[in-house]
């Protein structure tokens, strides 16, 4: 594989809300004392009347989202995924998930977190989102993205803003490895299959996909054709690929930081156990909390949970002798 | 919208009946917030939001959001008495398949907020508020919050991002009507003080203790503090916060839960529980039975009438009332338009005018323009013609109207047509033209005489009494179906007039309770009556309502 080109999805984030803020004047920008962590205090340099900062007040951001919602606005609300789902759960589901004007499912806010999962590294356990896609995707009308590069942040906002519809994106705090060509297209509920492979399937999110796709290159060399999907549409999710891939390759591993309960990996297994049953093997958060780890020591941590190519390879050499 | 005093007075009592049949039929949800808050909507919905019920979603309309969501019986009833959808429609609430959820919902078209999780409709306000500012839009957005909602942390959130914003297109009620679901709010989190005594009346009695104001002050708001129930304070305090720029307002509108409905007022029972159907009755005769009390300033000082208007305003008269006199209708002369004109500024209380004069047509501007709220002209000097005039003058310009007869005048055959429009129908008591005269005991006949051609002709308006008016007489006055009471010599003419209106309240308040036994025994013999005198839990009502029970051999 080519060394890693390493970006930051902020900036790309902040990038992208300044674009489509000219192209629709509707779109408002609200944050919670982290818009300069969070890049978003660029779009409040630009549009400075279409930008408010609550403060460290979460359930009034996401509110006032949801005021600004019914009034046509298109609102982004960002801050940390640990202060979002992780504490403003009520006004997510109250203020934006349920009320469904005209016909609509939810109002059209879109909230956007960074320091989402383990890879958040020396703040520590506490502020380690692991519960975010559970705790979103149980939720009536929220669509739940996680993207694997900046490419992906950029194509997702744009649609983001496109589309009618409560959102959730969660980005990673860390610099992500490049995946995607810019030429990439990113549909709704459509997984990207980023290598094809006939003996099992890697379905991957966030900074996983990369692991994913290091370990699919390893396994080849060992002579195991793995194929892998990027599942930045974690809801909704994409049936039909997941459906061919069991029938294709037999049987699935899920990859994610996110606690395996909850996660991608539940996400993936509900379908396929709908569709055509396959064993799927879940890598993630062990349903144990995270801790501090500095930048360069997030490996260890990750590792600690396996998640790591490493474990990949073992639990796709380990699931094909599972295979029914 | 623009109705005038007794319009929205009648619609808030139509409004309230609609919340006691709704819940009653549901079997359960909150009337008590619902009632603590009835003025208060009334005032929006009949005087100050623009809105298009046929078009809920027009875009210039103002915002009502509802953040105490629990009491969407209050907000639904009034959009149907507003003409959103049919009153019957409220027969559905809480039920399945119904767009009148058990707290209010999109899915009710006109409806803007979906309520329930207590303390983000402030902040949903402010987003709507802020989108209204970006796009230089004019509508106004008002928002009710509760004193037990007022408990999390969010509402002062979005207080301190209001202020930040200059939010001033956003006006607040606060309903403080001192009770959340397990009890009164100085009990369970205090927003003013913590009450260590039993004492309860210290809550709503001793302004001492009052607090909210200051913690609201304290966030960078413009604050007013009312008495929720009464019109004309809502109503002044709505166009305060209207003219008030740079910074949001809150409305604290002292208020009683369950007001209007004896047993259920001041009673945390009565947060989240439906009436029960055989007590429904009997809820909507207490209703029907609201009353007022409206002083005669001529019986006072005539040389000093500012001083009259001042001792009305400290005994908390519901009117005032300002007998205009010619001296050609009546031998007497008292004031006209100019001296009211003067006496206006004194206090927002409603002016009840009565027009004791000549032609009335012909003078009527100038009372309306001298600031009357209500206007009385007398059948013995108009006519259809001039009447129906008179009439739609009044009505344009959102003034009560009043009809007035003479002891020796009988309801006009051209009256008749008028009759489910009128407001006052003021049943003379007395000859007119002095005060201090005794109350002619004929017109009790007359009074029941009146009732039956009134019922016939759809009679939606209040009966005042007017003449000899007295504590020993006022009990069977409003037996006979009278809903204001002119006070003169009774009242004015009394040292301590604050006294003297608590009196007149009393008494009829015992006249009141005796007629909604007597209906609880006829609809229910002796278990209704026990029932609803059990209803009775708050203070010394139960005793003194067991007591006239025993004196009409009902217990």
């Amino acid at each position: 594989m080519n060394e890693p080109v390493f970006t930051d999805m902020r900036s790309e984030y902040s990038k992208s809300l300044i674009r489509i803020g000219h192209e629709n004047p509707n779109v408002v920008v609200l944050g919670a004392d982290t818009t300069d962590s969070l890049k978003t205090s660029g779009f409040g340099k630009e549009f400075p009347n279409r930008f408010f900062n609550v403060g460290i007040a979460e359930a009034n951001l996401v509110t006032i989202s949801a005021g600004l919602a019914i009034s046509g606005k298109i609102p982004f609300a960002s801050t940390y995924a640990i202060f979002l789902p992780g504490r403003a759960v009520d006004q997510i589901r109250n203020n934006i998930a349920y009320p469904s004007p005209n016909g609509n499912k939810g109002l059209n806010v879109k909230l956007v977190v960074s320091h989402g999962g383990l890879s958040v590294g020396p703040d520590g356990g506490s502020h380690q989102q692991i519960e975010d896609i559970a705790i979103m995707r149980v939720i009536p009308n929220f669509h739940v993205f996680i993207p694997s590069d900046t490419v992906s942040v950029s194509k997702l906002t744009d649609l983001m803003a496109s589309n009618y519809g409560p959102y959730y994106m969660r980005m990673a705090r860390s610099a992500t490895p490049l995946v995607h060509e810019t030429s990439q297209e990113f549909k709704e509920g459509q997984g990207i299959t980023l290598r094809d492979g006939n003996d099992c399937t890697i379905v991957s999110c966030g900074i996983t996909v990369r692991m994913a796709l290091e370990a699919a290159e390893q396994l080849q060399n060992e002579g195991i054709s793995c194929r892998v999907i990027d599942m930045f549409s974690i809801k909704p999710i994409d049936n039909e690929i997941l459906e061919k891939a069991a029938r294709e390759t037999g049987c699935i591993v899920t990859t994610e930081e996110h606690n395996i309960i909850g996660g991608l990996g539940s996400a993936v297994a509900e379908s396929v156990s709908e569709s055509y049953a396959v064993p799927v093997k879940r890598i993630g958060a062990q349903d144990m909390f995270g801790e501090s780890a500095r930048d360069n020591e997030i490996p260890l941590l990750l590792e600690k949970h396996g998640i790591t190519s490493f474990n990949i390879v073992k639990q796709v050499k380990d699931i094909r002798g599972k295979k029914i | 919208m623009g109705l005038n005093y007794y319009q929205i007075k009648k619609n808030i009592l139509k409004s309230r009946k609609l919340v006691i049949r709704s819940t009653n039929l549901a079997g359960s949800g909150h009337p008590g917030g619902s009632f603590s808050m009835a003025e208060i909507l009334g005032c929006l919905f009949y005087n100050h939001l623009r809105y298009d019920p046929k078009n809920p979603q027009w875009d210039e309309r103002d915002r009502l959001v509802l953040s105490k969501g629990h009491a969407s019986p209050g907000l639904f009833s009034n959009m149907a008495v507003a003409g959103y959808f049919p009153e019957t429609e409220l027969d559905t609430l809480r039920k399945f398949g119904s767009k009148l959820q058990g707290h209010p919902d999109l899915k009710c078209p006109g409806v803007e907020f979906c309520g329930g999780s207590l303390g983000t409709g402030l902040s949903y306000s402010i987003g709507i508020a802020l989108s209204a500012k970006i796009d230089s839009k004019n509508f106004h957005v008002y928002t009710i919050i509760g004193d037990g909602e007022s408990d999390e942390g969010q509402i002062w959130e979005a207080a301190m991002t209001a202020s930040k914003y200059k939010v001033d297109n956003l006006t607040v009620f606060l309903d403080r009507n001192f009770i959340q679901q397990d009890s009164y709010t100085e009990k369970i989190m205090p927003l003013d003080k913590k009450l260590d005594s039993e004492n309860l009346s210290e809550m709503w009695k001793d302004a001492s203790r009052w607090k909210t104001g200051d913690k609201w002050r304290s966030f960078g708001w413009n604050v007013l503090e009312i008495d929720g129930h009464r019109i004309e304070q809502i109503d002044a305090a709505i166009r305060k916060a209207n003219n008030t720029k740079g910074v949001p307002t809150i409305i604290i509108s002292r208020t009683i839960k369950g007001k209007s409905v004896e047993h259920m007022e001041d009673n945390p029972a009565w947060h989240g529980k439906a009436p029960d159907t055989d007590i429904v009755p009997i809820i909507f005769d207490e209703l029907n039975s609201q009353f007022m009390i409206s002083p005669s300033i001529i019986a006072g000082d005539m040389s000093n009438l500012e001083n009259e208007i001042k001792r009305c305003v400290n005994g908390r008269a519901d009117y005032i009332h300002l007998d205009v006199m010619d001296g050609q209708f009546v031998p007497n002369k008292t004031f006209d338009f100019n001296k009211i004109k003067e006496l206006r500024p004194l206090t927002i209380i409603p002016f009840d005018t009565h027009l004791m004069i000549n032609e009335p047509q012909k003078y009527l501007q100038n009372y309306i323009d001298a600031g009357s709220d209500m206007i009385t002209v007398h059948a013995e000097v108009t006519n259809a013609s001039s009447f129906g005039e008179i009439h739609d003058t009044l009505k344009q310009n959102q003034i009560g109207v009043g009809f007035a007869i003479n002891p020796d005048t009988e309801l006009p055959e051209w009256f008749i047509p008028f009759i489910p429009s009128i407001d006052q129908l003021i049943v003379m008591s007395v000859v007119p033209g002095k005060s201090g005269q005794q109350y002619i005991e004929s017109t009790h006949e007359k009074m029941s005489r009146l009732n039956v051609i009134l019922e016939q002709n759809n009679f939606s308006g209040y009966i005042e009494a007017d003449g000899g008016v007295n504590l020993q007489n006022i009990g069977s006055i409003f037996n006979d179906g009278a809903r204001a009471f002119v006070g003169g010599g009774a009242i004015i003419g009394q040292d301590d007039v604050r006294a003297a209106i608590r009196d007149f309240r009393n008494e009829i308040l015992i006249s009141r309770r005796g007629a909604l036994l007597d209906k609880a025994h006829k609809l229910g013999g002796q278990d209704l009556v026990k029932k609803w005198i059990n209803l009775h839990v708050i203070g010394e009502k139960q005793k003194e309502i067991q007591k006239i029970a025993m004196e009409r051999g009902y217990l």
